[in-house]
């Protein structure tokens, strides 16, 4: 993008090359430039996120000043709350079921159109709007409603409304975030797009079949766009919120069911007012969700393929 | 290219996507609204009361041209959420509507303006003492009793008396209750009331019919695990027989009457707050009435008479004089009296009271001749609900709802409950 401004400015300035300007001078303008999003990340970000950690060893109800427990809020979380183990173990169960399910339908659609010969842009755009889309309240609530008692699920399967089934209900959370595909697949698509024709055709010469050609030519070809989805989705799947609210109508039920790990912070920060124990929360699930980051880079050394490290 | 795409990147991509984890986000806004003062008023109700106030609102606005009203609400649950999420942002409401349970966490938070400063604009000299007791913590006036409600059955009267079972009466018991409950189911197919073991509300009232109450005086649990247990296998008992409603029906109750199984036309009665009751009149066509909630088995009453909400003034907002005019028109204008009717309960304003009650009209009537009915029967209200309340309330509806969805027994959930109330308590 900005690389075609460098000949022309090269051109201008022909012949002796001005004197550098001193380091600091420059480092000063860079600051400069970047002061938007430094003053963001600052004021936004990190200090909330060093207040937060305060918070967390304190006891703070909002409205008296905070007073200093030490580790206890993280020990009552460990010991002492089978809530909080309940809410751990609906949340990786969210996750087991949501993320697989997600990448797998958005590579699945990536590749039917990849081979699409018409209408590709408007398949993509109409594939993408539900993510646009169902990040928004509206779409949750419809959601509720479509799964709720009386509505187009329990019309058509006779199943009841799913919402109001401590077995059902996360399902129904998990889908909406499966049906949101968009992102990743676009990034599958970009994927696919990159793979050089000449491999496909080399293994078609070999007489591979499409099957063994989408397993030894796409499978390892896109495993770093697969990956690369796989981690993005898991760190977003472990924070998801906002289907859970509004389809449990911001209660997390039916039966705890839905009280994903966010939602129970919510509830102990907003609801039960006790801002340092849902503060602690959110440090240790900003700590998992880098361990489990960490493990997923651990095992990829052994699924992902990097074609420039095939160079060396 | 695929060979860009090194591990770095990956790596630097989740970290920063990592880091956005902990952002939380926020925003408030003023508004103005061409040279008038702009007053936020927020309360919670069904839409018979907000057409009402709507209605006066409108009225308040022609008196004071120079103040403009931005009215919102919600229902109860949603509500209540809101404005804690706004009190601790310091953005309250300039007025707002408050539960009992609200009072003491708000007050002692520094959210609530002293009522005080303004006494010359609000009047309070119509309200019964002991009543305007109730929105003073510490000796402050922190908010101004609006109505006065109890609770009750209310059921629908048409499909009742079709099912020949007798209607309720003055003075029966919880075993009167549950009988009647059984024999509509038998005979009518559809469960008699809305499951009560969800509500905090209808165990107190059984609670007091024991002469036991919820909170003793220096804020503490009053009741063991042993009574919820009782209350808890009482109710269990009546939904798995069927003769209240299931928990995928209560499971729905958010607070408005609408998702009630009445108002849902799935069950034929409901325990509720008097003056919200009003909200069946539009959704059970066929009409509905009140009854006395049932007493302990000795006959001793359970329900009392409760300021049904208050009004209480943001501690940040900028026009505390014309927030104050705003309740004292609500509370102690003719017109406004005429308008809100009893929606909010029976006025708190005595002259009020005496003058409205014979013109009240419809369910307003109903509500007043309920009251009346009860008036000297009751005893005395309990004080006001230590500030984890607030917090149990939610607690309580989800730790029935283990036992609805027979994940607990009301053993396991009644200590559950104990024990969370107790750390909620203590903190």
């Amino acid at each position: 993008m900005t690389t075609t401004a460098i000949p022309a400015e090269a051109q201008r300035t022909a012949g002796p090359a001005p004197k550098r300007r001193p380091k600091r001078e420059r480092e000063g303008a860079a600051w400069v430039f970047l002061s938007p999003w430094v003053l963001g990340a600052v004021v936004l970000t990190l200090l909330p996120m060093a207040v937060s950690l305060y918070l967390s060893f304190t006891d703070y109800n909002l409205f008296d000043p905070p007073r200093w427990v030490g580790l206890r809020n993280y020990t009552q979380m460990f010991t002492e709350d089978p809530r909080y183990w309940r809410s751990v173990v609906t949340t990786v169960t969210y996750v087991v079921i949501a993320v697989p399910l997600q990448l797998a339908l958005a590579l699945v659609v990536a590749l039917a159109l990849k081979s699409m010969k018409h209408g590709k842009a408007f398949y993509r755009s109409a594939f993408y709007a539900p993510s646009l889309l169902g990040a928004s309240m509206s779409i949750a609530l419809v959601w509720r409603a479509v799964f709720n008692d009386g509505g187009t699920v329990d019309n058509l399967l006779g199943t009841g409304g799913w919402v109001n089934k401590p077995g059902w209900a996360l399902l129904a959370v998990a889908l909406l975030t499966v049906w949101q595909f968009g992102a990743p697949m676009v990034i599958f698509l970009a994927g696919l797009q990159q793979i050089p024709a000449e491999l496909y055709e080399a293994a078609a010469v070999d007489g591979a079949g499409k099957w063994r050609q989408f397993l030894s030519v796409t499978v390892p070809m896109l495993s770093p766009v697969l990956f690369f989805n796989l981690v993005l989705q898991t760190i977003q799947a472990f924070q998801v919120f906002t289907p859970a609210f509004a389809i449990s109508a911001g209660k997390g039920g039916p039966a705890d069911s839905t009280l994903v790990y966010t939602m129970y912070l919510y509830d102990r920060g907003f609801v039960a007012s006790h801002m340092g124990y849902a503060s602690a929360m959110a440090w240790v699930l900003l700590l998992v969700i880098g361990i489990v980051t960490a493990v997923l880079f651990r095992t990829s050394r052994s699924w992902v393929f990097y074609a420039s490290e095939g160079d060396r | 290219m695929p060979g860009h795409r090194t591990k770095g990147f990956c790596a630097s991509a989740a970290a920063l996507v990592l880091c956005a984890v902990l952002a939380g986000c926020g925003g408030s806004g003023e508004s103005v609204g061409g040279g008038k003062v702009v007053l936020r008023y927020t309360w919670w109700g069904n839409p018979d009361r907000a057409e009402r106030t709507e209605r006066a609102v409108a009225l308040f606005e022609k008196q004071h041209p120079d103040i403009r009203v931005q009215p919102s609400f919600s229902g109860y649950d949603a509500y209540k959420q809101k404005l804690a999420v706004q009190a601790s942002g310091g953005d309250a409401p300039d007025v707002m509507q408050l539960d009992y349970r609200q009072i003491d966490q708000y007050a002692s938070g520094g959210v609530l303006f002293d009522l005080g400063k303004q006494k010359s604009v609000l009047r309070t000299s119509e309200i019964d003492p002991g009543l305007l007791d109730t929105g003073r913590v510490d000796g402050v006036q922190y908010a101004v009793p609006q109505g006065r409600g109890t609770e009750t059955v209310v059921y629908d009267v048409k499909a009742w008396k079709d099912s020949g079972v007798p209607l309720p009466k003055r003075g029966w018991t919880w075993d009167d209750w549950a009988e009647s409950m059984r024999a509509l189911k038998e005979r009518t197919g559809r469960p008699g009331a809305t499951d009560p073991g969800w509500s905090e509300d209808s165990f107190e009232v059984w609670l007091r019919g024991q002469g036991k109450s919820l909170y003793t005086e220096d804020g503490q649990l009053g009741f063991t695990a042993d009574d919820l247990t009782r209350w808890w296998t009482f109710t269990d008992r009546l939904r798995r027989e069927g003769a209240v409603s299931s928990a995928e029906e209560t499971t729905q109750i958010d607070g408005t009457v609408e998702n009630t199984p009445l108002g849902r036309g799935t069950a034929l009665s409901d325990t509720n707050w008097d003056a919200p009751a009003s909200g069946y009149l539009a959704i059970v066509p066929s009409g509905i009435a009140l009854a006395p909630m049932p007493s302990g088995e000795d006959g001793t009453p359970g329900q009392y008479f409760k300021p049904s909400m208050f009004l209480g003034v943001g501690a940040s907002t900028s026009h505390p004089k014309e927030a104050a005019q705003l309740i004292d028109f609500l509370i102690n204008d003719d017109e406004a009296a005429k308008i809100l009717g009893a929606t909010r309960g029976i006025p708190v304003n005595e002259t009020i009271r005496k003058e409205t009650a014979p013109l009240l009209k419809d369910f307003d009537r109903t509500v007043s001749d309920y009251q009346a009915s009860l008036e000297g029967t009751l005893k005395d209200p309990p004080q006001a609900p230590p500030s984890g309340d607030n917090a149990l309330q939610t607690t309580f509806q989800r730790d029935y709802d283990q036992v609805s969805y027979e994940r607990m027994s009301p053993r396991e959930a009644a200590e559950n409950y104990v024990t969370e109330a107790k750390a909620e308590l203590r903190s």
